[in-house]
């Protein structure tokens, strides 16, 4: 039996990573009496074990492979998943989904509090108009409701509060932020860096990573002291994630309620004032049912995750999903393709190595159908990447015994540059995520089937990335330059998915206006990553956090007009 | 009963006539338990005492204490045991064991003894020779998994568990602590001391 909650609200925020920090952040600062829902556990110091040494670990890194393999199978693929930070990802027996047998897709996931702010890549770029009129010039999906003027003021207060490290470039498809102090190139990529800049001038421009990193104290936080992996978490909270910075920023305001444990099952609607009247959660421990209800209820759950919950909240007006007259909820879903590229070997600066863990990569902007047009593709990819060298993993592996092979392990080995595309997806409404008609987690809550593969234009742009990077390793005079091998990642590897409750212009075409607000339920804004009405080629948690704070900034203008 | 508990109550009371009622997977565990002797010492849980000796003997001539910790002082011997316990599969795991009896079979085929009881300078001829053949395997044209080869995982874990021991990364590798700046070129030698930081 369900137990309404005592409380009232005047907001619930579904979330709490790198969306749902910002929801609660704005709405806490702007008076609203907020109630954030995270569907896991708090996440304590305790949870930060980026300073534990190798020896220390049970498999020295390698982690558990047993566990890993019965109890996280899926989530195991992730870059950023090891021994130390394998509990900041769910357990996939008890959170199943299911695919096509011959489409995998890998859905990455988060439940604690921090969601995958926790441990996501931090590297921070904003979208500029060659993506939001991309969709109209190409006649491909919707067009974005709006355009970079809309938006930019929204990535500066976002930069401004999170910190972003990086070099401004003066690009116009890669606009520029208020930066922090830019990190340091290493000898190998500077290199690159200048015999690209006289081979392809400012066509393809070789920067720093811009990462949500501090060079310097910021906001009461401290610089990075470069000590490597991050997604092991940050106890001097250098790198952004929603429990270093924005849910702190919530606290202060003495209006955050904040209830870990809290798995959203559904929203409920009330047919006759059209909106949604509460929320209903299960408890994950006990399994206890509540209701709690505010004004406004922004989803900030993760693109398939919020898709989920509006499926599971279908009412006799709404048959297939809440606030999905337009049939695209869950709909052109999108990912980033990636594992395109090249290395190639450096025999110079023998005498140079890099010392400490820089938690960020150098950056290559979109070069392709920026300005001429490309005959087998369209849109583009940026290439990330870096320089380093080898250290005693690369030797493990190499002949030889007694003192020579020790020796052999104390040697650096040569300096090697990579490049890696990261490749816009297009939106195609037949990539779609819907409710499995019996499958259900350990809570009872049905659960997705998600469908998605890519189209033969991210596979011609995958193909590209190995030719390009290629070119830009023999123009820096590279040697033994090897194409990736790997073949194209699996949709959502690169955990971008987004999509699933697209923006646009029109009620019929589209799930959000453009302010993220539900076209059939005014109460409703929808703020992660389903937004997302293009996926761009860039990381796109800036996007999400600042379409965020726009839509909470106008949710508060809407009631306090007494529209809302 | 824990099952581990069963099989060394079975071994001690010689109750073989009770394996009867065990399936296919507890009898192949049965197997690998009777290997084991109950209590090894020092708490290792896949290698016999005589394959730990073993272990140890081989990892220290793979990396040998010099002016810096050899494979012993890192205990890379505990590491292996651990991995051979706890992480790889059982296949694996008898491909390892029966490696280490091989390598006491080539050793008593050239010297009448096991490898531990032979000189130093005959292990290390013997782990060269294997050394060698893994050199070949690998360079084979069309090698399917050489890493698979027992030798290739004894090295390797030899390595790895050096590689990332206290003693190794403080004294040898010089890259523990870790440092709290970035420097994108940075001298080699900053990393060779033992103050030095990688």
């Amino acid at each position: 039996m369900a137990q309404r909650g005592a409380e009232q609200y005047d907001a619930i925020v579904v979330g709490s990573g790198m969306t749902g920090g910002w929801a609660a952040k704005e709405l806490t600062e702007l008076g609203l009496r907020t109630l954030v829902l995270d569907a896991g556990r708090p996440t304590t110091r305790e949870d930060y074990r980026e300073h534990v040494p190798p020896w220390e670990m049970p498999f020295r890194g390698l982690g558990d492979r047993r566990a890993v393999e019965t109890r996280q199978a899926v989530q195991r693929n992730s870059v950023s998943f090891d021994e130390l930070s394998h509990q900041f990802w769910v357990d996939d027996v008890d959170n199943p989904y299911s695919t096509p047998a011959d489409k995998a897709f890998h859905w990455f996931r988060a439940r604690q509090v921090g969601g995958k702010s926790i441990i996501w890549g931090r590297q921070v770029y904003r979208l500029s108009d060659l993506d939001f009129e991309a969709n109209a010039r190409d006649g491909i999906g919707v067009d974005w409701p709006i355009r970079y003027k809309d938006i930019a003021p929204w990535y500066d207060h976002v930069e401004r509060f999170i910190g972003v490290s990086g070099q401004p470039e003066g690009l116009a498809h890669l606009p520029d932020g208020p930066f922090l102090p830019a990190m340091a190139m290493n000898c190998v990529e500077e290199h690159v860096r200048d015999r690209m800049a006289a081979r392809f001038g400012r066509d393809r421009v070789l920067t720093i990573g811009r990462a949500a990193v501090l060079t310097v104290r910021h906001n009461g936080r401290a610089a990075c002291h470069y000590c490597g992996p991050c997604h092991r978490g940050c106890v001097t909270r250098s790198y952004f994630s929603s429990v270093n910075a924005t849910l702190p920023a919530a606290e202060a305001t003495g209006r955050l309620t904040l209830l870990p444990y809290s798995i959203v099952r559904s929203l409920v609607l009330d047919e006759s004032r059209n909106r949604i009247s509460g929320v209903r959660v299960v408890d994950a421990r006990t399994r206890e049912e509540r209701e709690y209800s505010a004004r406004i209820v922004f989803l900030c759950a993760s693109a398939l995750e919020s898709a989920r919950i509006l499926f599971n909240s279908a009412t006799p007006r709404f048959p297939t999903g809440l606030a999905n007259s337009s049939d695209q909820v869950g709909r052109n879903i999108m990912d980033h393709i990636k594992w395109g590229g090249a290395s190639g070997r450096f025999d110079d600066w023998s005498d140079r190595r890099t010392s400490g863990e820089r938690p960020n990569g150098i950056y290559v902007p979109r070069f392709r159908n920026v300005g001429a047009r490309h005959a087998d593709f369209i849109r583009g990819y940026g290439f990330q990447g870096g320089g380093n060298r080898a250290g005693w993993q690369a030797a493990v592996r190499a002949p030889g015994i007694g003192v020579a092979f020790k020796e052999r392990l104390t040697r650096l080995g040569p300096w090697s540059m990579s490049f890696g595309g990261f490749g816009e997806m297009l939106p195609r409404p037949e990539n779609r995520a819907t409710l499995h008609p019996t499958l259900v987690d350990r809570w009872g809550i049905p659960t997705l089937h998600i469908e998605c593969s890519w189209s033969d234009n991210e596979l011609a742009m995958y193909r590209d990335m190995n030719v390009t990077a290629s070119e830009l390793l023999e123009a820096a005079g590279a040697k033994d330059i090897r194409p990736d091998a790997r073949g194209p990642s699996t949709p959502g590897n690169t955990n971008h998915e987004m999509g699933s409750a697209r923006m646009g212009r029109d009620p019929k075409t589209s799930v959000l206006n453009g302010w993220n607000q539900a076209w059939d339920v005014p109460n409703l804004f929808v703020t992660d990553g389903a937004c997302m009405t293009s996926s761009a080629n860039q990381n796109p948690s800036l996007t999400y956090m600042a379409l965020t704070a726009r839509a909470c900034h106008y949710a508060v203008e809407l009631m306090k007009r007494r529209e809302l | 009963m824990e099952r581990r508990e069963l099989v060394r109550w079975l071994a001690a009371t010689a109750g073989i006539s009770c394996l009867e009622g065990l399936s296919a997977n507890e009898l192949l565990a049965f197997g690998e338990e009777l290997h084991l002797t109950p209590t090894t010492g020092q708490g290792l849980r896949a290698l016999t005492p005589h394959a730990q000796r073993t272990v140890i003997a081989a990892a220290e001539r793979i990396i040998p204490a010099t002016d810096t910790p050899g494979a012993t002082d890192a205990g890379v011997v505990t590491f292996i045991d651990k991995m051979l316990a706890d992480r790889y599969t059982p296949e694996e795991r008898r491909r390892f064991l029966a490696g280490l009896e091989e390598l006491d079979g080539r050793c008593r085929s050239l010297r009448g003894k096991t490898f531990v009881d032979c000189t130093e300078a005959d292990q290390v001829a013997v782990l060269a020779a294997l050394d060698d053949e893994l050199t070949a395997i690998r360079r084979a044209p069309g090698a399917t998994s050489p890493n698979d080869h027992w030798f290739a995982m004894l090295k390797y874990l030899t390595a790895f568990g050096y590689c990332t021991s206290e003693p190794a990364m403080r004294r040898t590798l010089g890259s523990w602590p870790r440092p709290t700046r970035y420097d994108g070129c940075a001298p080699v030698a900053i990393g060779r001391t033992p103050q030095g930081r990688s």
